[in-house]
């Protein structure tokens, strides 16, 4: 085990601990739910089978909105960086909805597309997609100089540079695009269900609340927190084995 | 006399960028002999870096020609390979693979291409670095790869933009010294632009010293020190008489450009 890990351990071991021992000491199960009470409550929601059913549904919301402005956040960073006149007539647009919080939209797609996953996805696919469309322009579009000289010396047509000098130089940032995108969309699966939805891990976290189950509450947020750290690890693994030259620096 | 491997006649190159137009080169007109190595030096802003760049056919003169062979060269081809200062390799290819990168390029047959990278990997002294990557390497090996890949393309004339610019002293001395051996081992044409005078005295059998602004042909200087040169030759009278004639040659300029870039500094500080 790398010395990483057992900090790591160390690390959440000892704030479970310290989570146990306040909530103890504090002694009111609505304020703080111990840590124990917690895992007391995921059993029960697990062994009810509601939990799994919350987790489906989270799960096909973001891997719905995700694989989406994956998809579509490429390949329009494609189209967008291949020609100047295109991104003159997008840029305004994406530059504003990247700015604009579009979770303040959620009524409005609920309004549309009703209380069920079609409206969570439409919200997931527009908080993840502007960093990874933005992100992908930008790769494409700042290759080093040198080495697309190095590739027409050698009598590259266009298209080979394409191939085989931009796409690669801009994978990593594509890739950097995935793992921001990946958080917003975890954002805004949780944050779209609490605008109204009939099930999902931030329906769960709602109805906890409203209902006083503190620790109910807290199970939706640790597998949410689980989910987030699973899969920005899972992308800045896939940046590193892909792109090994940009983290040289970083190493001890 | 036979004709020149490679000669330009009146080449000269405007750039234009909206209201500001910078003449780079005016008017050079050189002839290279096959298996000639010639070096170029001038104050920075000379246009040498230009020069390369019109001969390779990465851009356009404004006005006149190259020729190689007897013929016209209006863009990138077969017979030219160019070795691009440091960092110009390929992050995400191993060594071998950035190699490989001309004849696959090229569409040729990957296995003989392969085969003949190796060979040049050799002769440029790296062996077993096939499957390393760029940002593994040193910085003197990673130029050995850079001129590994040029050899590669099968080319008859080797253009150099300050291949050892980025090195530190005692490996510029080494890869001066491993260049000539590999120039001599493969008989190529090589014009070596560099700032260094010793390199050039050292590497050359002609300097061509170039005025800045707009970059000409100001004097060519033919070296005749004996060959094999080791590097001991550096520390020879003659050599420093050639180091000497072409610093008076090029001094002033060399003074007013380090003055533009102080006080082009001094304006970026304000």
């Amino acid at each position: 085990m790398s010395p990483n890990v057992l900090r790591w351990s160390a690390s959440l071991f000892v704030a479970a601990a310290l989570w146990e021992l306040c909530a103890r000491a504090i002694d009111n199960m609505l304020f703080l739910a111990p840590l124990t009470a917690v895992v007391l409550r995921f059993g029960e929601l697990w062994a009810s089978g509601e939990l799994q059913t919350h987790i489906w549904v989270s799960l096909i919301e973001f891997a719905g909105g995700f694989l989406l402005s994956a998809v579509v956040g490429i390949l329009f960073g494609v189209v967008m960086a291949a020609s100047i006149s295109v991104r003159g007539l997008f840029d305004p647009w994406v530059s504003m909805l990247y700015a604009t919080p579009v979770i303040a939209l959620g009524p409005l797609f609920i309004l549309w597309l009703g209380i069920g996953v079609p409206s969570k996805i439409a919200i997931v696919f527009l908080t993840a997609v502007f960093p990874i469309l933005i992100n992908t322009v930008t790769g494409l579009t700042t290759t080093d100089r040198n080495l697309l000289d190095v590739a027409r010396s050698l009598g590259a047509t266009p298209a080979q540079i394409y191939r085989k000098v931009r796409l690669p130089a801009a994978l990593p940032f594509i890739i950097a695009g995935l793992r921001l995108g990946v958080a917003r969309a975890l954002v805004g699966v949780v944050v779209a269900e609490l605008f109204g939805a009939r099930a999902g891990l931030g329906f769960l976290i709602l109805s906890a609340a409203q209902s006083f189950d503190t620790a109910g509450l807290f199970v939706g947020v640790l597998i949410l927190a689980v989910a987030g750290v699973v899969s920005v690890e899972a992308l800045k693994w896939l940046e590193t084995r892909l792109a090994p030259w940009r983290f040289q620096d970083e190493e001890p | 006399m036979a004709m020149p491997k490679l000669s330009t006649s009146n080449l000269g190159k405007v750039f234009r960028k909206g209201d500001l137009v910078t003449e780079a080169l005016r008017d050079v007109s050189i002839g290279v002999n096959a298996g000639e190595f010639v070096g170029v030096v001038g104050a920075s802003g000379c246009g040498k870096t230009t020069l390369l760049r019109l001969i390779d056919g990465l851009i356009e003169p404004t006005t006149g020609t190259v020729t190689v062979d007897g013929q016209r060269i209006d863009k990138p081809g077969d017979k030219i390979a160019f070795v691009f200062q440091q960092d110009s390799l390929l992050p995400w290819r191993n060594v071998l693979d950035n190699t490989v990168f001309g004849p696959e390029i090229k569409g040729r047959e990957m296995a003989a291409a392969r085969g003949v990278a190796r060979e040049f990997l050799h002769l440029v002294g790296l062996r077993g670095f096939d499957r390393h990557y760029p940002h593994e390497l040193s910085g003197g090996m990673r130029q050995r790869v850079n001129l590994a890949r040029a050899l590669t393309v099968g080319a008859d004339i080797l253009l150099m933009d300050e291949p050892f610019a980025a090195l530190d002293a005692q490996t510029r001395e080494i890869m001066q010294a491993e260049l000539l051996r590999i120039w001599r081992e493969t008989g190529k044409t090589v014009i070596l632009v560099t700032h260094q005078i010793d390199e050039a005295v050292y590497l050359s059998d002609r300097v061509l010293i170039f005025t800045v602004r707009p970059g000409r042909l100001k004097e060519e200087l033919a070296i005749d020190l004996p060959r094999p040169r080791d590097l001991a030759i550096k520390r020879t009278a003659e050599f420093v008489r050639y180091a000497d004639r072409i610093w008076r040659a090029i001094e002033q300029e060399v003074r007013d450009s380090i003055g533009r870039e102080a006080s082009a500094f001094a304006d970026a500080e304000e």
